[in-house]
């Protein structure tokens, strides 16, 4: 079936199977930002923005997001360069398949809640695993990026 | 899973027909249990377009379309006024964000799952269901009737209460599900709620009668509960661990509402 | 020793964390040729079973299917997964596919089709005819069962390490230092208990991907995301009988290893189908494979009797250890031999030692390399046993741990002894800052304050827990990196290094090598790491050896490199090579003067024109261990016993740290790794053997929620054999939160719990069953 929607500012019509997910769609597509870590909406790794909203792409239907603004990183790019600065000096990336999808959740949230408490980030990011850092610093580097906001 | 066809329906009679006609076909809620579902799907029926994601506020009650989504739910200020905002802070602790942006109400309560936050949480106040066409029946009912209804739940009616209110979900991790979740809440009278037992949620009226007609022991009451109350093992717990978590919740909770 | 770092321990960013932040598709499966054959893989629903025939004939006819493997159509060479050095200390008991599935998840056939839909259709077509087998699913009773989990011929050990399949056994190993059973009775205190740990789960964050394509020369090239590429083109070509010239192994941008992608998962699959469907192919695990059919830590069951004298001397220690390898023996006997080479040196002032233990076959998921291996397993029983003494004799636990602990300039005749696999490398410790980690680490718990515990609140307590730690670095004589650098026209440099970036950062620590070497900056050193055709040879990323080994690769490489640069710079100047200064842009000789980037212009296209390049190898002759000393903080409900970590203060002594953000970073994840396996991470398998905790809302590693305050700090160390005074340090910070917690729960409720992870259920039976 035909879906239309907005992709990062772009309308495109992906041709996709009724049961198909968005995260499957995204991919077989050409973006790749979007990985795939459990396929079971446990782990963040594929949150993408569904009209400015934190989704799982691996348990959206394609065909469910028809008419709506998907955003992947891809256009956020000068907010994803800056916030990496600030992952950058907490020590805070590493393996980086999670840092994508991160940078999308904090976008989300400066929109809703621009100066968030320290529990407000935690409580935002959880659905974001990492099990690289410690998570202790993304949750410094994304207090400080906020933080230092104008 | 497979799904044949995807169909965006166009009025609720339409969906219910479709419903209808074929066990295989499914009405999508969040779509976030689909995968995890047995069988292919023939007809996939998207209720987005028929104006159930609304959150209402009638003279009585507060009416909670069936497609609101855990996290428009978790964050409207009219749910946060029941209850000292309890149902607010139950839900809140559901996974991520992301996961309650897809995640609805009427698909949390429809499925009756055993690990439910939102069927504990709910049942600690007096709340309707609404199916299309023409069934209203409450929560309390629905939960202990076997099966699922027939109809399309359109509407969750959460009648207006200002309860002294406790919830506590046990849990591993902050993605972990209930090991046992535990809502307590008190107007008039009292509610006793137990659910990821690990069976779906359970409302404990002997200690409800018992408190509600003027009992004051709270361990009494405890005691009534865990009598009524069937806890058991699932992967994770043990069914011994589960009744003490039971029995040190209720009284702690019972002791905070008071 | 020490100087002025300019770029070394300077905080530096990583090279490539904006870009990945920013969405660079670098990982393996991002890679993948487009229109790729998807390859699914069948497995055994049984825990043990011989296959007598399978039928593939329904499922060739599906439309779409290109290629389907099963033992009748691979070559049946035995090797072992394990991702090692050659010949392997892990016992070749592997065939691509056997007569036989020995755990729930065993692969049994491969179905190569145009898309996924389509392989998993046919996959369902496939008939495979099992004779049920009695599995072995208590490791407690694996040796000599009458159930024989590797009863094939052709499988073998490539050098003594105690495999005895008839017994289920894939490695053995006794050792024993002067005279344990005399010493002891020569105690005044004498403690002995037991401790089990669980089969952890890796849970990184990228599944196992690889894929396959030919290249224009009919080459076989595979992406894998691997952390031992070299090991691989090398076990591959053995395996499938093609020349090492034929292979080339490209390890994109790796998401999290830990020891998981140390081993083989899809690739003898794609290279397989690639080779006879002459078509690009991909294997993506899902993430129930990624849990249930890779590989996982090693469960272990460890003994222990410790004795010390009146004077608080620990005398003597006897460690009996049973690890579970389940169905292959990868790493069976390297983690075994860990529990006791990388534990017991940390006492060094017993009179006695003694180790020893199997390693059994299970029908279990099969254990792997991880973070930590062996150690953490021997220092959840050994640091909890020094508590336990330190009760006994009623001192503080800190105080036992200061008077027995390593010092600086002392040894452990353990380091002879034992190494990983073989005979060890006797050492002195030239750099142990242990004693300054613990009294440093006491300040910044407020033991003194806190311990044992304190009432916080109706129903709430907290306490605190100890616990110390030592690791390696490498492993002496056998792991080796190397490394070149070539200079580029502008005066830049492209280094080349066989050492695998899995996420740690190792890129970024060996640019900041170089530059600091050639006095230069991050941004004028190009870094491409990892690819077999492209890179000179490493042994991988493992055993802690990245920094030391690839960092002193790095180091050697650079510097032969400013030697070069001076004896290019002096003929160019025509003056002698010794009256050469260079400041990493200008070379000078009293009044002349050259500048970096003339001399590259010059030598690539005017005057005697020649590629400047130089390749450097280095292999350690010592292992010098990091160290650290860990204090934690937490939480309990004393009616319900939850419970939640408050603090979590680790101070290690690993050198110099060559990038102080990125080695925090290993210290934290590697706490917070170590705390899921300490808290949360339980394994669930059911009574037919089949594993069921295989997805993160069912495996719970823990989330920012559970994450407490963690504060690190390094101690001021210099190891005169590291790359400017660097140790190890990736592994390190795993090791110490399952002692630590069961510590401070002991110190919360007086109850010690002996089961892994500690979960508040365990903590309530412990305490029913006291009373």
């Amino acid at each position: 079936m035909e879906v239309k929607f907005n992709l990062n500012g772009l309308d495109v019509v992906y041709h996709v199977k009724p049961g198909e997910y968005l995260l499957d769609s995204l991919r077989t597509n050409g973006v790749k930002s979007v990985k795939k870590g459990c396929n079971a909406s446990a782990c963040g790794a594929c949150t993408v923005l569904v009209d400015g909203k934190p989704t799982l792409s691996c348990s959206v239907l394609t065909a469910s997001i028809e008419g709506k603004k998907v955003m992947t990183v891809e256009s956020i790019q000068e907010e994803a360069a800056q916030l990496s600065e600030y992952f950058a000096k907490e020590g805070a990336d590493q393996c980086g398949y999670c840092s994508a999808a991160l940078a999308l959740v904090v976008h989300a949230l400066k929109e809703e809640n621009p100066h968030p408490t320290r529990q407000e980030i935690n409580d935002y990011l959880v659905g974001n695993l990492c099990r690289c850092t410690g998570l202790q610093s993304q949750g410094n580097a994304v207090e400080k990026y906020l933080g230092g906001k104008k | 899973m497979k799904v044949n066809e995807y169909v965006r329906a166009d009025s609720l009679e339409e969906a219910y027909s479709l419903k209808k006609s074929s066990p295989k076909n499914k009405i999508l809620g969040g779509g976030l249990w689909l995968k995890k579902g047995n069988g292919d799907v023939d007809k996939l029926i998207d209720l987005s377009r028929l104006g159930l994601g609304q959150i209402k506020e009638e003279k009585d009650y507060v009416s909670v379309g069936a497609m609101v989504t855990q996290r428009a739910f978790e964050t409207s200020p009219i749910i946060k006024k029941i209850g000292g905002g309890v149902l607010s802070d139950a839900v809140h602790q559901i996974m991520g964000p992301a996961f309650r942006n897809s995640a609805t109400i009427g698909g949390s309560v429809y499925g009756k799952y055993g690990f439910s936050d939102v069927i504990t949480v709910l049942l600690g106040f007096k709340v309707d269901l609404v199916f299309y066409p023409e069934e209203v029946i409450s929560l309390d009912e629905y939960v202990k009737k076997p099966g699922f209804a027939d109809g399309i739940l359109t509407e969750v009616r959460i009648y207006k209460s200002s309860a002294k209110s406790f919830f506590k979900k046990v849990k591993m991790t902050a993605l972990d599900y209930p090991i046992l979740n535990v809502c307590v809440t008190k107007d008039k009278d009292y509610r006793i709620v137990v659910g990821s037992r690990p069976l779906v949620a359970y409302l404990c009226e002997g200690a409800m009668k018992y408190l509600n007609e003027g009992g004051k022991d709270i361990d009494q009451a405890v005691e009534l509960a865990m009598q009524e109350l069937k806890l058991g093992d699932s992967m994770s717990t043990k069914c011994e661990y589960r009744s003490h978590l039971a029995r040190v919740y209720l009284k702690r909770a019972l002791e905070e509402v008071k | 020793m020490k100087k002025n770092f300019r770029v070394v321990n300077n905080v530096t960013p990583s090279i490539d964390g904006k870009g990945l932040m920013q969405g660079r598709s670098f990982y393996t499966d991002d890679l993948a040729q487009q229109n790729s054959l998807v390859i699914k893989l069948l497995r055994s629903p049984h825990a043990f079973a011989r296959i007598k025939s399978i039928d593939v004939s329904e499922a060739e006819k599906v439309p779409g299917v290109a290629c389907i493997l099963t033992k009748d159509n691979v070559p049946h060479v035995p090797f072992t997964r394990a991702g090692q050095g050659y010949p392997e200390p892990s016992p070749h008991d592997k065939f691509i596919f056997d007569d036989y599935a020995r755990y729930v998840g065993d692969e049994v056939a491969a179905v190569a089709a145009v898309s996924e839909e389509i392989a998993l259709e046919a996959m369902k077509k496939i008939k495979v005819d099992y004779e049920v087998l009695e599995p072995v699913l208590d490791f407690e009773k694996a040796y000599e069962n009458k159930s024989v989990i590797h009863p094939e011929e052709g499988i073998h050990e490539m050098f003594p390490i105690g495999f005895d399949p008839k017994k289920n056994l894939a490695a053995s190993y006794e050792m024993e230092v002067g005279n344990v059973d005399e010493e002891l009775k020569k105690c005044d205190y004498i403690v002995e208990d037991t401790f089990y740990s669980q089969a952890q789960a890796h849970a990184m964050l990228e599944p196992h991907t690889c894929n396959a394509r030919l290249d224009e020369h009919n080459r076989l090239v595979v992406y894998s995301t691997t952390q031992t590429p070299f090991h691989m083109r090398r076990i591959m070509s053995k395996t499938l009988g093609l020349p090492v010239e034929k292979i080339r192994v490209i390890k994109p941008r790796v998401g999290g290893g830990f020891g998981g992608k140390q081993a083989f998962h899809g690739e003898m699959f794609c290279a397989l189908v690639t080779l006879r469907t002459k078509k690009p192919s991909k294997c993506v695990f899902t993430r129930e494979e990624v849990f249930g059919c890779s590989y996982t830590r090693h469960p272990m069951k460890i003994t222990l009797k410790v004795g010390a004298t009146k004077d608080g001397i620990i005398q003597a220690i006897d460690c009996r250890a049973l690890s579970d390898t389940g169905a292959y023996g990868e790493h069976a006997l390297t983690v075994f031999m860990i529990v006791g080479s990388k534990v017991l040196p940390l006492y060094n002032k017993v009179k006695a030692v003694k180790f020893g233990g199997h390693v059994v076959y299970t029908n279990h998921v099969s254990a792997g390399a991880y973070r930590g291996y062996g150690a953490i397993q021997g220092n959840y029983a050994v640091e909890s046993m020094i508590d336990e003494l330190a009760e006994k004799m009623g001192m503080d636990p800190i105080k036992l741990r200061e008077l027995n602990s390593m010092k600086e300039k002392e040894t452990s005749p353990i380091f002879e002894i034992m190494g990983e696999g073989t005979e060890g490398t006797a050492m002195i410790m030239e750099s142990c800052k242990l004693p300054y980690c613990i009294k440093r680490g006491r300040e910044l718990i407020e033991w003194d304050k806190k311990w044992p515990r304190k009432e916080v609140g109706p129903h709430k307590v907290r306490s605190v827990g100890c616990a110390i730690a030592m690791q390696g670095s490498g492993i002496p004589f056998l792991d080796m990196g190397s490394c070149t650098i070539k200079l580029n026209d502008g005066g830049s440099y492209m280094v080349t290094v066989g050492a695998t970036d899995i996420g740690q950062g190792s890129d970024t620590m060996i640019a900041q090598i170089v530059a600091e070497e050639l006095q230069t900056t991050v941004d004028k050193v190009i870094i491409y790491s990892s690819d077999t055709d492209l890179t000179p040879y490493d042994c991988g990323a493992y055993a802690s050896s990245t920094t030391y080994v690839s960092g002193n690769t790095a180091w050697n490489a650079a510097s032969k490199m400013r030697e070069r640069l001076v004896k290019e710079a002096a003929e160019y100047m025509n003056v002698k090579v010794g009256t050469v200064e260079f400041d990493g842009k200008m070379f000078t000789s009293g009044e002349k003067s050259l500048s970096l980037e003339d001399l590259a212009t010059n030598r690539l296209y005017n005057q005697d024109t020649r590629q400047i390049a130089v390749t450097e190898s280095f292999h350690g002759h010592v292992s010098p261990p990091p160290f650290m000393a860990a204090f934690g903080e937490f939480e309990f409900d004393t009616e319900t016993f939850e419970y939640k970590m408050i603090k979590y203060v680790t101070v290690t002594d690993c050198g110099t740290t060559i990038n102080p953000m990125l080695a925090k970073g290993q210290v934290e994840g590697g706490i917070i790794q170590g705390y899921g396996m300490a808290s949360t991470e339980e394994v669930i398998y059911n009574d037919k053997g089949k594993l069921l905790t295989t997805n993160f809302d069912v495996y719970h590693i823990p989330t920012r929620a559970e994450v407490g305050e963690l504060v690190t700090e390094f101690a001021d160390s210099y190891e005169p054999t590291g790359p400017f005074g660097a140790k190890s340090v990736g592994e390190i910070g795993i090791d110490t939160p399952p002692a630590v917690l069961c510590n401070a729960v002991y110190n919360a409720f007086g109850v010690r719990v002996h089961h892994l992870p500690i979960t508040p259920e365990r903590i309530f039976k412990a305490v029913k069953e006291r009373k």
